[in-house]
């Protein structure tokens, strides 16, 4: 994460209400189109009214469709979602079928997903099956009587054998041998 | 948020305090043990924004080892701000005036630099002896492993195991030892 995400709303991967499980509820609320009927810049969002927004508007009969003819000014779209979010995104100088894609991005996004920094990209309800971990969770059950300091679990048990150890455990079995060739 | 998952929440960002034993130690060396739990970088749940740093009590902090010729050979350097107000203190000379500031720096430098090291810091209790306050001991849960082995002087061994150590030979009941 960097600085400039610091002041990012940050929230996790979730829909609203189980929105796709059983129905689905299109969130979009209703969508402003801006544009410039002389210039330019406007000559996308002009095309993509003239082919493809009868088409838009009567396949989701749920959102609302604004014109907005505006003199000499840049075109931009508004999208307001069930949520209250409203995003604007401007339009200038995109292309037909760049207009379109951007479009259907609105249409079939929850809210102003983009305005929110994600912090796991993956959700479930169900954590952990095993339970979840905590401080004590594989921990040697000795130390719960144990009287801390303890060498026993503070020293390092991971050395290899030294020589002086090698050669007290083979006098030892030496000893086990002779005993009983004595009996 | 249910009491049990509220519960269960409490019970996994838990700080759990450990203790470390700086005997025989390379405090360089520990810097980089003690560093991990004092992050909470040992614990599954680690992320670098929640916050499930450890703390931890460092005893004996006193008998630390240098490497090689570390007492003398090793400066450390304080400026006070002031012109000509530079000073180089070698690390015997420091470990005199005070026993805990060799591990707190070792531990201090093996941070990364950035705001949450002095917080971070706050968590790391040196002692230079054995001995701990009672409000410190009641927490402590676990204990660090060392990483250098520390050999028993053959002073501290019981008499009664010296005897039964094996021999090679005995020496003669007229021998002289120097």
């Amino acid at each position: 994460m960097s600085n400039s995400n610091l002041f990012l709303k940050s929230g996790f991967v979730r829909a609203p209400l189980q929105n796709g499980v059983g129905r689905y509820v299109c969130q979009l609320q209703r969508i402003v189109l801006k544009f410039c009927k002389s210039h330019g810049g406007s000559r996308g969002l002009r095309d993509y009214i003239e082919q493809d927004l009868v088409d838009f508007a009567s396949n989701n009969p749920s959102v609302v469709v604004y014109l907005k003819p505006r003199r000499h000014r840049s075109p931009v779209v508004v999208a307001e979602y069930l949520n209250g979010d409203r995003v604007w995104m401007s339009m200038h100088n995109k292309t037909h079928s760049e207009i379109t894609k951007w479009i259907e991005v609105l249409r079939t996004q929850q809210g102003d997903v983009s305005a929110t920094r994600l912090r796991k990209y993956q959700y479930t309800d169900y954590p952990s099956v095993q339970g979840p971990w905590t401080p004590f969770t594989y921990k040697d059950p000795k130390l719960n009587v144990a009287e801390l300091p303890d060498p026993e679990f503070g020293a390092n048990n991971r050395l290899p054998m030294s020589a002086t150890e090698q050669l007290k455990i083979m006098f030892e079995k030496k000893q086990l041998e002779i005993k009983p060739k004595e009996e | 948020m249910s009491a049990v998952k509220r519960v269960q929440q409490w019970a996994t960002f838990a700080r759990t305090w450990h203790i470390f034993d700086c005997k025989w130690q390379d405090p360089y060396e520990s810097a980089g043990v003690i560093k991990k739990y004092l992050m909470g970088l040992h614990k599954p749940i680690y992320h670098p924004m929640n916050d499930c740093g450890d703390v931890v009590v460092c005893i004996n902090s006193r008998e630390i080892a240098l490497r090689g010729d570390d007492w003398r050979q090793r400066a450390y350097f304080h400026h006070t701000g002031y012109p000509g107000g530079a000073s180089w203190t070698l690390a015997w000379e420091l470990h005199s005036k005070d026993p805990t500031m060799i591990i707190k720096k070792a531990v201090y430098r093996a941070l990364k630099g950035n705001l949450q090291r002095r917080h971070t810091m706050e968590r790391l209790l040196i002692y230079p002896g054995e001995t701990i306050p009672d409000d410190v001991k009641q927490n402590i849960t676990n204990q660090i492993r060392q990483i250098r082995f520390v050999p028993t002087r053959l002073d501290h061994i019981p008499e009664e195991e010296v005897q039964k150590y094996p021999k090679v030979m005995e020496y003669p009941e007229d021998y002289v030892l120097k």
